[in-house]
């Protein structure tokens, strides 16, 4: 049996589980923390900081990562108190000022009213990826490959594959493409051929033998008949001729 | 996007918005879309849910499998009640500043999107109402016994279009709802299917973030109806999407986008077969069918590759 806890948040009394994150509380409940690094299979990084709140325990009141707090007995928690827009509203600033025509970053900077960044414009960057590192932590801790990691520090740290050349371990399986909150990772499947630019990995797609569809990545087949010690051949067809 | 199997589902969200314990029957397609649509919504939504298999199965009084807000409405109306409540909102938003960011979603079966419903639906898309509207469609009325509708296709036999000596089942083709959506000039339309969870999660994901509204059209595989073994409701949604029969595409403001364009066609054969609904056809019937398929898959492919402007 679960201990449950009582926190006010914006000013409602919720109960939640021991051990649960208070944004997991909030949204569980419909109130909205913006958010780019947080992913539920993925364990809690806090590496953009928008998903800031602020909590009041006993007399002291601070800035906090929602995804990395857990609930307490007592809690007060603000989501959209002025301090709380203040400091979002900075977080965008400097984020669209690295990422300045990235769609996502745009639009949820533009929720909160920026629309270009404060700085001067020679700063400003076209970059996409903000190295929340979503990718790189789902490709160790959901596919359990570790293909790429953050590399370098400071301004020029980026996920990146090993001594930035091929990800020779990468197997294709496009994890990172589809958990990159801002679309930073450019990934195509053309003419039977699955290309990840951002890793300078290529990845021949595997073809039915019977109705001749391309359907998973062969690196990516492999790998998990190995692990499954499935016969060879054994995906030599799809899911659906099976 | 489907593709993406093995590790990618793994990256979805757990939580569930249609709770386990509902009354629909095994291997019912329409559920399981149903509930690839909430997880792509989330939880700040708003649904109103015309009579048919989903409102019955997910609510017997006094049980509710919804985990979200959620009004049941007649069969004519769920659009009418839809564009009611975002107007709602609308007006609390001006009037007391309510600030949370919720979307309305109108769903029905194809009874009550392409039947009944299809006056309510049509002058909601016409107002330019901010809503969903999702269609599941399932091919018949399902709910009450298998009674043909305007979605249903070509040659298959329901209890009120029956097989037989005299007639060959349905005789008309099936009602062309996307591009009826379409015609009103709305934002986005999509068609997609019960066997593609990312491309559904996609295209409501997609639609979510549309201000105006926007139309999907789901196929939902119907073992109960289509006559076929409850354990082939994946494989069938998929052979309706190889075979070109029910082809997966967007339209963008007028602009068409094919998403799964195959080098080769299955035959339809392949997929008429594996259902009941169609035993009775005999190879002329499938050669009509065959036909009239490419031709309407071709109409799409030529569609989606003009592009805007030209």
């Amino acid at each position: 049996m679960s201990e449950t806890v009582t926190l006010t948040i914006d000013g409602k009394k919720y109960t939640a589980e021991r051990g649960r994150t208070v944004l997991q509380v909030a949204t569980d409940n419909g109130i909205r923390i913006p958010t780019l690094c947080h992913n539920e299979a993925i364990e809690p990084y806090g590496a953009c900081r928008l998903c800031v709140v602020e909590v009041t325990r006993g007399s002291r009141t601070r800035i906090v990562t929602s995804c990395l707090y857990p609930v307490e007995e007592g809690l007060i928690v603000q989501t959209a108190s002025d301090r709380v827009i203040r400091n979002r509203k900075m977080l965008l600033d400097l984020l669209l000022a690295r990422c300045s025509e990235n769609e996502v970053i745009k639009n949820l900077a533009a929720e909160y009213g920026v629309t270009q960044p404060s700085f001067r414009q020679e700063y400003w960057e076209k970059n996409d990826c903000i190295v929340c590192g979503l990718c790189v932590r789902a490709c160790e801790q959901v596919v359990g490959v570790s293909a790429i990691s953050l590399v370098n520090r400071g301004i020029s740290k980026e996920p990146a594959p090993p001594f930035l050349e091929k990800a020779t371990d990468c197997i294709g399986c496009g994890s990172c493409y589809y958990v990159c909150p801002t679309h930073a990772i450019k990934m195509e499947d053309k003419n039977g051929v699955r290309r990840i630019h951002n890793w300078k990995v290529e990845f021949k797609l595997k073809k039915c033998s019977k109705c001749g569809i391309y359907w998973a990545p062969e690196a990516q087949l492999e790998y998990i008949r190995r692990k499954a010690d499935l016969p060879v051949g054994f995906f030599d067809i799809c899911p659906n001729c099976r | 996007m489907e593709t993406l199997s093995v590790y990618v589902p793994k990256l979805v969200t757990n939580k569930e918005y249609i709770a386990s314990g509902h009354r629909a029957c095994s291997g019912c397609g329409e559920v399981l879309a149903l509930r690839y649509v909430c997880k792509a919504l989330g939880r700040n939504t708003i649904i109103s849910n015309a009579t048919g298999c989903m409102e019955i199965i997910s609510s017997p009084l006094p049980e509710t499998a919804w985990e979200v807000s959620w009004i049941h409405t007649l069969f004519e109306n769920a659009a009418a009640v839809a564009s009611g409540i975002e107007s709602g909102l609308k007006a609390l938003k001006r009037k007391h500043g309510y600030i949370k960011d919720v979307k309305v979603v109108a769903m029905g079966g194809d009874g009550a999107t392409a039947d009944i419903g299809l006056q309510a639906l049509s002058g909601a898309l016409e107002r330019g109402h901010d809503f969903i509207y999702v269609c599941f469609d399932n091919e018949a009325y399902m709910n009450t016994g298998i009674q043909r509708s305007s979605e249903t296709p070509f040659g298959a036999s329901t209890t009120t279009a029956p097989s037989g000596k005299v007639s060959m089942g349905q005789h008309t083709w099936k009602k062309n709802m996307a591009a009826i959506a379409a015609a009103h000039n709305i934002p986005y339309v999509a068609t997609s299917c019960s066997s593609y969870p990312f491309d559904i999660m996609y295209k409501i994901e997609k639609a979510r973030k549309v201000k105006g509204p926007s139309y999907i059209h789901i196929l939902s595989v119907c073992p109960t109806g289509w006559r076929c073994p409850s354990s082939d409701t994946i494989k069938m949604g998929r052979l309706a999407v190889e075979t070109g029969v029910f082809p997966l595409y967007e339209i963008e403001n007028g602009e068409y986008k094919m998403n799964f364009d195959y080098p080769k066609l299955r035959p339809v054969e392949d997929y008429l077969t594996a259902q009941g609904r169609f035993r009775h056809l005999t190879k002329e019937q499938i050669a009509e069918i065959q036909q009239k398929v490419i031709v309407e898959y071709e109409k799409i492919k030529m569609l989606s590759s003009r592009k805007k402007g030209k």
